[in-house]
């Protein structure tokens, strides 16, 4: 008995097509549908292009100014050292010079005897 | 297993499969004669759905047109054709069965317009075709579609869970009670 009302139920609700007018009206709805997606979606895609493309271009700008800058502020820095450097190395021989002068200036005043009288 | 589910749910052959995935694949890519292609594939399955839920011709033609529509606008996200089938008949289902809890008893249609029997039951039995139709109107609508995912899709109860989102538990228990129901109306019918 239940295969029997099975059966007859599969019998019942084999599936069954619309009409071939009806057919045609949904393929053209859901073929312009589609079409008006893919023309959206590619609007999409290229508004999306561009803001990458954009935010690429500002974050290369901001790039090369913070490089220029860097390399601005390290040329400063190294100008900044040699002068430091050079002042150094002219402190440092004048300080030789003096000294230089003063070991001479008692040397010379040791060497002569008169001179300690 | 799954092959075999698509090739019982649309009555297609290997062949046609590669067929409808490789129509898939043109049809993501915006190809008016493959989403044609595809359409015509399911057609039959998601009318039939759609009228025998709702029971009345015109408000199947809009479910399937909608739905149809819905597929057209989310290929992108369908990987194959027998997942295309799995999404149809679970939009059809669940949209058939939310149309049906939001009208009043009132307005229950029986399940097949009699113009409709006429037309397209072919030479099959008119008079247990009614029967069966008004029996199965009686169902609720969860119960209705459980039905049909198993006699007219041809689906098993674990596939028809997944379809519905119910367990394989309730399914059983539509299937027994329905067929119980409907046993009982047609010895009443034809004897």
């Amino acid at each position: 008995m239940k295969n029997d009302i099975e059966s007859r139920l599969r019998e019942a609700l084999r599936p069954v097509a619309p009409t071939e007018d009806f057919t045609r009206r949904v393929i053209a709805q859901a073929t312009a549908k589609s079409a008006r997606s893919a023309d959206r979606s590619g609007g999409a895609a290229s508004r999306r292009l561009w803001w990458l493309s954009g935010i690429a271009a500002s974050l290369l700008m901001a790039a090369g100014v913070y490089q220029h800058q860097r390399a601005q502020r390290e040329v400063a820095d190294g100008l900044e050292a040699r002068r430091q450097v050079l002042q150094a190395l002219a402190l440092t021989s004048q300080k030789l010079d003096l000294a230089y002068e003063t070991v001479k200036s008692q040397s010379s005043s040791l060497g002569d005897p008169e001179a300690g009288a | 297993m799954a092959m075999a589910l698509a090739l019982r749910s649309i009555n297609l052959n290997d062949s046609s499969l590669d067929y409808l995935d490789q129509q898939l694949a043109r049809a993501r890519a915006g190809q008016p004669t493959a989403i044609a292609a595809l359409i015509r594939a399911h057609q039959k399955s998601v009318y039939s759905l759609a009228l025998r839920m709702l029971g009345a011709r015109h408000l199947a033609e809009d479910l399937v047109q909608d739905v149809f529509i819905q597929m057209s606008e989310n290929l992108s996200r369908i990987e194959t054709n027998q997942h295309l089938g799995f999404w149809l008949r679970k939009v059809t289902t669940h949209r058939a069965i939310d149309q049906l809890r939001h009208r009043t008893k009132f307005e229950l249609a029986p399940l097949l317009d009699e113009d409709h029997v006429s037309d397209e039951a072919g030479n099959r039995d008119p008079l247990l075709q009614k029967s069966l139709g008004m029996l199965l109107a009686d169902l609720s609508p969860d119960a209705r579609a459980v039905m049909l995912l198993r006699y007219q899709e041809d689906l098993d109860p674990a596939d028809i869970a997944k379809t519905l989102d119910m367990s394989i538990n309730t399914v059983k228990s539509h299937l027994k009670r329905s067929l119980d129901l409907l046993r009982e109306g047609l010895e009443d019918e034809l004897t």
